[in-house]
């Protein structure tokens, strides 16, 4: 993806567009969650559910203001990991 | 911490990301040698490198072609591609006359077995937000303008089923090996927001 369409999509500079995980955070975060579902203490659609919820409201918000991200997907991501492991109990 | 929304070294993403990793590894809940594992497959192993010999195979095979637009989770697990996000596959194909697009408004959804995780872009509000009410403009930010008698379809991903597209073979591939074509298959085109660009030998 060339430079000048990452601008139009909101990121400037930063992030290269083309990138899975852009702080080693991010992946861990994401091998972790898998990793859980993979062993029953959730499912997959669970996750998603809460990731969904995460997102919808920074659209809302982003929809409401006019802004673009800049790709904050994986802080979506951590609070939904974190608020599913606290329903779930595994977090005490 | 409610309220404290700095990225600080307690509070920022990755001393929570170490926190949770710790906690549950101290509950025997997760390995972190299985964590790492995981990262590495997804960050070197599962790619979409994966999708490109898939479509090179569809591209050269024209009954594994029928197979894999008949029953694309089957067809991908032929050559060994299967795991999470990949239960239920669709392969769609570009034409001259139909060009598929892919996307997610809701979240992420993408064919993990075939094109690995989504990149950046993917997930972005912008993205998600205008792939289904302006799937030309979108296509026009990454450089692909379609004849106006394309016909643009657009799948969202966000129920159970994920999307392959696949892309339209290139003229001047006649010769090519499947191994070659594979080469030539890129992610954005599996997604539906490029094209499969002709080789560059072609032009010497």
């Amino acid at each position: 993806m060339s430079d000048a369409a990452l601008r139009k999509l909101g990121y400037g500079a930063r992030l290269d567009g083309n990138q899975v995980f852009s702080a080693p955070w991010e992946a861990r975060a994401f091998a972790i969650a898998l990793r859980l579902s993979e062993a029953g203490h959730f499912t997959w659609d669970e996750f998603r559910e809460h990731l969904i919820a995460e997102v919808g409201a920074s659209d809302k918000i982003r929809a409401r203001d006019g802004t673009s991200d800049h790709g904050e997907y994986f802080e979506h991501f951590l609070r939904a990991l974190e608020k599913l492991l606290a329903e779930k109990n595994l977090a005490e | 911490m409610s309220g404290d929304h700095h990225n600080t070294e307690e509070s920022g993403p990755a001393a929570r990301v170490k926190a949770i990793e710790e906690l549950l590894a101290s509950k025997g809940l997760i390995d972190p040698a299985t964590v790492d594992a995981i990262v590495d497959t997804y960050e070197n192993k599962v790619g979409p490198r994966n999708g490109a010999r898939v479509v090179a195979k569809a591209w050269t095979d024209p009954a594994y072609r029928r197979r894999l637009l008949a029953d694309a989770t089957a067809a991908v697990r032929e050559l060994g591609y299967a795991g999470p996000e990949g239960g239920h596959l669709v392969a769609v194909e570009n034409t001259a006359r139909v060009h598929n697009l892919v996307v997610c408004t809701l979240c992420s959804c993408y064919p993990w077995p075939v094109l690995g995780l989504p990149p950046v872009w993917y997930k972005s509000f912008a993205y998600r937000s205008r792939a289904v009410s302006d799937p030309r403009g979108v296509m026009k930010d990454f450089g692909l303008e379609l004849a106006p008698e394309v016909e643009v379809r657009v799948w969202d991903s966000s129920a159970e089923i994920r999307y392959l597209v696949i892309p339209e073979r290139p003229a001047g591939t006649d010769r090519m090996s499947e191994a070659e074509l594979a080469e030539l298959v890129t992610r954005d085109s599996m997604v539906g927001v490029a094209k499969v660009a002709p080789p560059k030998r072609a032009a010497r």
